[in-house]
């Protein structure tokens, strides 16, 4: 009965391709990243409410597409690559192939404009391909992608780096990502002053319908987007849409980034999640769960602490050559 | 085996006071049961405690301790890298084994380059991430407690009757897995990494460290917290430190992030810095 209502979740994305071999998430716990996705459109919530009436999205979410490898073909592998097989160390072996044509991989993660390309000033894209040219030799410190050492992924790109889980309590949401956490504040408390600034940045949201719309300021903009070296900068307003689908399966983030000082226009990120949840495949990229121990019979499933920099986990070079 | 020995090895089991709290606990239990509601000790928590719709005791907030724990432990004299203060150590010393205690002080000597866990600002652990001096904020759910600080791993205390997995695991801020004891969250904390501090003057544990932390409100903007450490590798036996932890009431207060162990490479990034970025020297 689970398992069915599971499956027909699942018709909201579209994969036609797919379908015949299994649901998304078995798919996605073996190594594969899916091409396509269909946007959730924004609405009504219908579905479970929690006590003080937010949607209850609790729980743990994985993006589809692709890693943290390139930021406008999240299939494409990293430009470069002198092996052929990405430099994404070993969480990443096996997703940063390029995989077939363009036009059967994935589609870029910039949605407006429609090109996919992030409208970049001339300086600020000579910077990014600076970086890129320089991704697999560095030969200065600014080339080492900061999440490499294990620095937060800051609020886009942390969710395209490994699952993560949602905790929802009154006036508040929590990411519990794989490198550092996040505070929603669900409120108009006024954010931090100018002069702080944040890798993960300081927010401020609510909820519209099925959607969660965030405020992000305080960005240090120290993060890049991909290990393909796009970044905003520090003066950045991003402005998040979390719209979830009714039937919890899913849901797909917009974010808004207007920064003059960068770009040329404001744009878009538009990034599908999954949810992960009891009965799901475990798999320590997207689901890094384990079942609890306990005396009853229902499967509790279980994320362990996250731990990163206390490792030497770092996640690709971080020396330079 | 010396008298000294015998006597320590009988505090270490202490018979006769678990019994009387198992006795304790129980009644509470029993009149939890009868009754349907949370048992509530006036003299415990005060009144007007915040509770939860299913009225356990809401630790919900954003706490801090005015203690000097975090820089000594025991009683120490003001010095260059710590203010005074008389120790928060129930016995009033911790209770070493002689070569911990060489050990201890070959740290202390070393302490203000050798205290990797809060200098690469690495999570800090369990009961140190507690007192130390940041704020941290406590959300809760009747499943688990989580623990957002500054800087470090989130915590979770779960709360719905899971075990500890079957260890060793090294975890740097343990495993907790907590029950309620009328209005006392009574957490059972183990499965640590060995590569903590306990404070900035060397206190240290081994991987065998075992904390039974306890939680409660003495009014509704001040818990008190305990933490009792077992480490027979360590200690001569169990010992226990208590600090307050008050509630920030200041307007708009929030948390901060801290992410410190990015500091040694923050000037790198963005590149070029942006020119509201360049300080002052």
């Amino acid at each position: 009965m689970n398992k069915l209502k599971r499956l027909t979740g699942r018709r909201l994305l579209m994969l036609a391709p797919i379908l015949l071999s299994g649901v998304p998430e078995y798919l996605l716990a073996q190594g594969q990243w899916l091409p396509t996705f269909e946007v959730v459109p924004s609405g009504e919530w219908t579905a479970a409410r929690l006590e003080d009436g937010q949607p209850d999205i609790q729980g743990h979410w994985s993006n589809t597409v692709g890693n943290q490898d390139n930021f406008t073909d999240p299939r494409g592998g990293i430009p470069g690559d002198p092996t052929g097989a990405g430099g994404g160390g070993a969480a990443a072996i096996g997703t940063n192939n390029p995989v077939g044509d363009r036009r059967q991989r994935a589609p870029s993660r910039v949605s407006d404009p429609v090109g996919g390309e992030v409208p970049f000033q001339p300086w600020a894209r000579a910077l990014q391909q600076e970086f890129l040219a320089n991704f697999f030799n560095p030969t200065k410190e600014q080339y080492i992608e900061p999440l490499a050492r294990c620095a937060p992924g800051g609020p886009i790109k942390s969710l395209y780096w490994h699952g993560y889980e949602i905790r929802q309590y009154p006036g508040y949401i929590v990411f519990m990502f794989n490198s550092s956490s996040r505070i929603i504040h669900l409120s108009d408390a006024p954010h931090l002053p100018e002069s702080v600034s944040l890798w993960n940045g300081d927010s401020r949201g609510y909820w519209e319908g099925n959607t969660l719309v965030v405020d992000v300021r305080n960005n240090n903009g120290k993060a890049r987007l991909a290990r393909t070296g796009e970044f905003h900068g520090p003066n950045a307003q991003i402005t998040e849409r979390y719209v979830f689908a009714n039937d919890g399966s899913a849901y797909t983030y917009h974010a808004t980034i207007d920064d003059p000082e960068v770009f040329t226009r404001p744009w878009t990120v538009t990034i599908p999640a999954i949810r992960y949840q009891e009965g799901s495949p475990l798999n320590g990229w997207h689901y890094p769960a384990f079942a609890a121990e306990h005396d009853g019979d229902e499967l509790i499933n279980e994320v362990w602490e996250r731990t990163c920099v206390e490792n030497n986990g770092n996640h690709g070079k971080v020396s330079i050559q | 085996m010396s008298e000294k020995t015998s006597i320590e090895s009988k505090e270490w089991h202490a018979l006769p006071g678990r019994a009387a709290l198992f006795m304790i606990v129980a009644a509470l239990t029993i009149a939890y049961l009868q009754s349907g509601e949370p048992v509530v000790d006036a003299q415990q928590t005060g009144a007007g405690i915040p509770r939860t719709v299913e009225g356990r005791p809401d630790f919900s907030g954003i706490w801090q301790t005015l203690s000097v724990a975090d820089y000594d432990l025991e009683p120490h004299s003001g010095r260059v890298d710590a203010p005074p203060g008389a120790g928060v150590v129930k016995e009033t010393n911790i209770p070493y084994q002689p070569w911990a205690l060489q050990t201890r002080a070959e740290n202390f000597a070393q302490r203000q380059v050798a205290d990797h866990t809060r200098l690469n600002c690495f999570s800090l652990g369990v009961p140190r991430s507690v007192y130390y001096p940041e704020p941290f904020q406590i959300f809760q759910r009747p499943r688990d407690i989580t623990i957002v600080r500054q800087f470090g791993a989130v915590r979770t205390i779960n709360t719905n009757g899971t075990k500890h997995p079957e260890g060793p695991i090294g975890f740097w801020l343990g495993d907790s897995r907590a029950t309620w004891e009328g209005d006392t969250l009574v957490v059972s904390v183990q499965d640590f990494t060995d590569q903590t501090w306990l404070d900035r003057a060397g206190n240290f544990h081994s991987e065998a460290l075992q904390v039974t932390e306890r939680w409660q409100f003495i009014d509704p903007d001040t818990l008190s917290y305990s933490a009792t450490l077992e480490d027979p590798d360590v200690f001569t036996r169990p010992w226990t430190l208590e600090v307050l932890l008050y509630r920030h009431k200041e307007e708009n207060f929030q948390l901060i992030e801290n992410y410190c162990y990015t500091l040694p490479y923050d000037e790198f990034y963005p590149y070029p810095p942006f020119e509201d970025q360049v300080r002052e020297p």
